[in-house]
């Protein structure tokens, strides 16, 4: 009659060990790869400097003289940041009054994945 | 004599070693895939060259010129002078050789309500679509261009730029 053969038993082990241990390797860099993805996504979608040239351009066209040409200018920006940066972009501004004699201007930028806000005054 | 003991526990040997140069040589080749982690660096590199550039463009050289470059340029809608500048400072690498960065300007304005671009310059090697190329923008304030109503006043308008490495 044939007997259960418990030889190599150290071999079976260490194959299995062996085994298990390339599996997570091959998990570990899988996952490497997806947080390479997340971190350039997170780069690029930041409109890191279309927030500052509209920032500065909001400010320009507040101290523009011409009542006229600051209407048309700061309309101009609502609508090409809305068309061409895909951002709603919106402000308003406190000129000196009373004892205050600081401008401010009240900045929203959002462009449905970055927020971001400002209470700007002059120096 | 030779021994002719185990040859069953040989035959296993050769196909464990077998199966597993395969999952390794697997595992390995599997790194090679190019992610959007890689693209990314260089792509970041070419908009902080391109935005630097048409931002030294809006500058004024000095406090007694009143209009920038880029102002003039978009004015007069000069695309030769809007070429070879930017042409001159993107492509500017230490030593005498030049980069390769080719680039698509157009200004974008609204008139008459409606938001439209129309095209100011670009590089000897047109934009095909092909090209992996990122955008980047400058807001001016012109007094008039091709591009803004014929009505007098000052308008803000976009200059974009599409910039790529052929």
């Amino acid at each position: 009659m044939a007997r259960l053969n418990d030889d190599a038993q150290w071999i079976v082990l260490m194959g299995f060990v062996v085994s298990f241990a390339l599996f997570f390797i091959a998990i570990l860099i899988n996952q490497s790869t997806v947080v390479g993805q997340t971190t350039a996504e997170a780069v690029s979608e930041f409109p890191k400097t279309d927030i500052r040239e509209v920032r500065g351009m909001i400010i320009r066209s507040e101290f523009l003289s011409d009542e006229n040409d600051k209407t048309t200018v700061q309309r101009e920006i609502r609508n090409l940041s809305l068309s061409r940066h895909n951002a709603v972009v919106n402000f308003s501004s406190n000129r000196p009054g009373g004892l205050d004699p600081y401008t401010y201007i009240e900045i929203h930028y959002n462009n449905g994945v970055t927020a971001y806000n400002e209470t700007w005054r002059s120096e | 004599m030779v021994n002719d003991d185990g040859q069953l526990y040989t035959i296993e040997g050769v196909a464990a070693a077998l199966i597993l140069l395969l999952t390794a040589y697997m595992v390995v080749n599997s790194t090679s895939v190019y992610t959007a982690g890689d693209t990314h660096i260089s792509d970041m590199q070419l908009e902080v060259v391109g935005d630097d550039a048409l931002k030294m463009m809006n500058t004024a050289p000095n406090s007694s010129v009143d209009k920038t470059s880029l102002q003039t340029i978009v004015e007069t809608g000069d695309s030769a002078q809007f070429r070879t500048m930017f042409d001159t400072i993107v492509n500017a690498k230490t030593g005498t050789d030049r980069d390769r960065i080719q680039f698509m300007a157009n200004v974008t304005c609204e008139r008459d309500g409606v938001v439209s671009s129309v095209p100011l310059s670009e590089s000897s090697h047109m934009f095909a679509g092909g090209e992996h190329a990122v955008r980047v923008s400058e807001w001016v304030i012109v007094d008039s261009s091709d591009c803004t109503d014929p009505s007098s006043g000052k308008h803000a308008v976009l200059v974009e730029a599409l910039v790529w490495r052929d």
